[in-house]
């Protein structure tokens, strides 16, 4: 049973379609980035998980139950951040955690809670303060808290680390990769490629409402352009031969700057013959791929 | 039903503040206003009161002037003052608009990311407001009943138990009927202060509505659409029932609300 699948999803507003015949489906134990700029229909396609909003066409279900006509069994095992924490500001952190575990299915496990707070230091003494007193960073860890806070079988995050220094970002991945490690489903949308990079199995691109790209990291890495600088003991000038997928950049009469799409080879072999001294190989950068997808749409 | 008692309790909390200084103020001012009645009782003024009205002032009491302009009257005019009525239509407007608040504020998100069915926001709305303006009301009373106690002139009869609680019954059905209509309002919207001024500005529309009506016989023709209509204050006064009508109209201007608030509610996209 899938945790998370999407069928034909279209929602507008107006003329404008904020989400586009958009299908998908997650993998139990993945985490998948869900990237797009913004009003790609990123938040838009969360919403209509959640039955906050309604579809115009096509379907979407959570672990097995249709999203809007099971709403109440769809939602009974998930943890879920807003991309901005609404909540009221005289409430204190403990008040608004207990009012949201209550409001779970799950029964609110302390230890679990606690775990969380010493992972994102989040002290007790933060806990009973109001929340006007919080800062941004503050209520986006409570939001993490209240989201992990009853170990839900799935996590659906809107921009997770938005807010967050860079310490507490590591301690967010740290605590992403626990979860996962315990079979733990997390779709989460993110603008921050490096943290899509580094945390996530797969990337679902959206532009325009529209599916653009769905992808496994590890392959989308190796299709990104690597960085490649060549130098020569004398002056090279660039050959007009070289393999296709290679790029010059910047050319200098001892080096070259290049970007190589795919395999080496048939570059190692077109400069086979000229007096190479030196080689620099950079590793490819995901980002690259994905700002071609975020430029220029399907491929 | 726990998770909506839940959020219930939760909801209770938030304006437990507000409502316990609201009543609290109302109570008070039961209290003044018959130390005034008392005040004015002793020193034998109502009569020379009453000489002091203005025509237009007359015309609008009626024959009731002369049972208004007594103890008995102006203990009773906590019920109908326009500060008192606006006051509690104002509160019962807030509470009525809490989920366009909760939606405004994007806490909604949070309350219906979880398993809790939409149509508990609504209940959880009527419930709060029916019982915090039930609770001013009541606390009305107690003021009416403590200040009597205290200041009330021996000899002076009291206005009875049966025409203070038709007051209260009257005006609290009143304010759940405006309470009904800003639910509808704010089960539609996004943003709180358009809900609750839509509605206040209904109200006030249909007050004025009912008031000149009172003063010019051609408005009398439409006067029937404003709730207000149904809350006459004078006529109890001067020792008629309570119709039972006024009650049906104001109940089912309510209860066509709170209905409209659950399917506009459900059917809406939740997006602030």
């Amino acid at each position: 049973m899938a945790p998370i699948s999407i069928r034909g999803l279209t929602k507008r507003y107006g003329n404008v379609r904020a989400v586009d015949n958009l299908s998908l489906e997650l993998v139990q134990g993945e985490i998948l980035g869900f990237l797009g700029l913004n009003g790609a229909g990123k938040t838009t396609t969360i919403r209509i998980l959640l039955d906050l909003l309604r579809p115009d066409g096509g379907n979407a279900s959570i672990l097995g139950h249709d999203c809007q006509s099971d709403g109440l069994r769809a939602r009974l095992n998930i943890g879920y951040l807003p991309g901005e924490m609404g909540i009221y500001s005289d409430l204190t952190g403990r008040e608004v955690l207990d009012l949201l575990a209550g409001l779970n299915e799950q029964i609110l496990d302390k230890v679990r809670r606690r775990e969380l707070q010493e992972r994102l230091e989040f002290p007790d003494s933060d806990l009973r303060r109001r929340l006007r007193e919080y800062s941004t960073g503050m209520k986006r860890k409570l939001g993490l808290i209240q989201a992990f806070q009853s170990d839900p079988l799935l996590l659906i995050l809107d921009e997770p680390t938005e807010g967050l220094d860079p310490l507490m970002q590591e301690s967010f991945y740290k605590l992403l990769v626990d979860v996962k490690q315990r079979g733990r489903t997390v779709f989460m949308s993110s603008h921050v490629l490096s943290e899509v990079d580094r945390v996530c199995d797969r990337i679902a691109l959206i532009r325009k409402g529209e599916l653009v790209l769905l992808a496994n990291v590890e392959e989308l890495r190796k299709l990104a352009a690597r960085p490649v600088r060549v130098f020569f003991a004398e002056d090279a000038p660039v050959a007009a031969g070289l393999p296709l997928g290679t790029a010059v950049i910047e050319t200098s009469p001892r080096s070259w700057s290049l970007k190589v799409e795919g395999p080496l080879g048939p570059l190692l072999r077109a400069i086979a013959t000229l007096p190479v001294q030196d080689m620099e190989i950079e590793e490819a950068k995901l980002e690259d791929v994905i700002l071609k997808y975020y430029r220029d749409g399907k491929q | 039903m726990r998770r909506a008692a839940l959020l219930f309790a939760y909801s209770l909390k938030r304006v437990r503040t507000l409502a316990l200084t609201a009543g609290l103020l109302l109570a008070a001012l039961q209290v003044v206003l018959i130390f005034v009645a008392s005040s004015i009782q002793s020193s034998g003024g109502f009569d020379q009161l009453s000489s002091l009205l203005p025509p237009f002032a007359r015309q609008l009491l009626g024959p009731s002037v002369a049972t208004f302009m007594s103890f008995s009257g102006i203990v009773c005019l906590g019920y109908f003052e326009l500060a008192v009525m606006g006051a509690l239509i104002a509160l019962a407007l807030t509470l009525a608009t809490t989920p366009a608040s909760e939606v405004e504020t994007g806490f909604m998100d949070l309350i219906l990311a979880r398993p809790l069915a939409r149509h508990w926001i609504i209940t959880r709305t009527i419930v709060l407001t029916t019982l915090v303006s039930a609770a001013m009301l009541a606390l009305m009373v107690g003021g009416t009943w403590a200040g009597l106690r205290m200041f009330a002139p021996k000899g002076v009869p009291w206005p009875s138990a049966t025409l203070v609680s038709s007051l209260a019954v009257n005006l609290g059905m009143l304010t759940l009927c405006w309470g009904g209509v800003a639910m509808a309002i704010g089960a539609a919207s996004r943003r709180r202060s358009v809900a609750g001024g839509a509605a206040g500005l209904l109200a006030l529309g249909t007050f004025l509505l009912d008031y000149v009506a009172r003063l010019w016989q051609p408005a009398e023709k439409i006067a029937w659409i404003s709730p207000f209509r149904y809350y006459n204050p004078f006529d109890l006064i001067t020792g008629s029932a309570l119709p039972l009508k006024n009650l049906v109209v104001l109940g089912a201007i309510a209860l066509a609300g709170f209905a409209a608030a659950y399917v506009l509610f459900a059917r809406r996209d939740i997006s602030n």
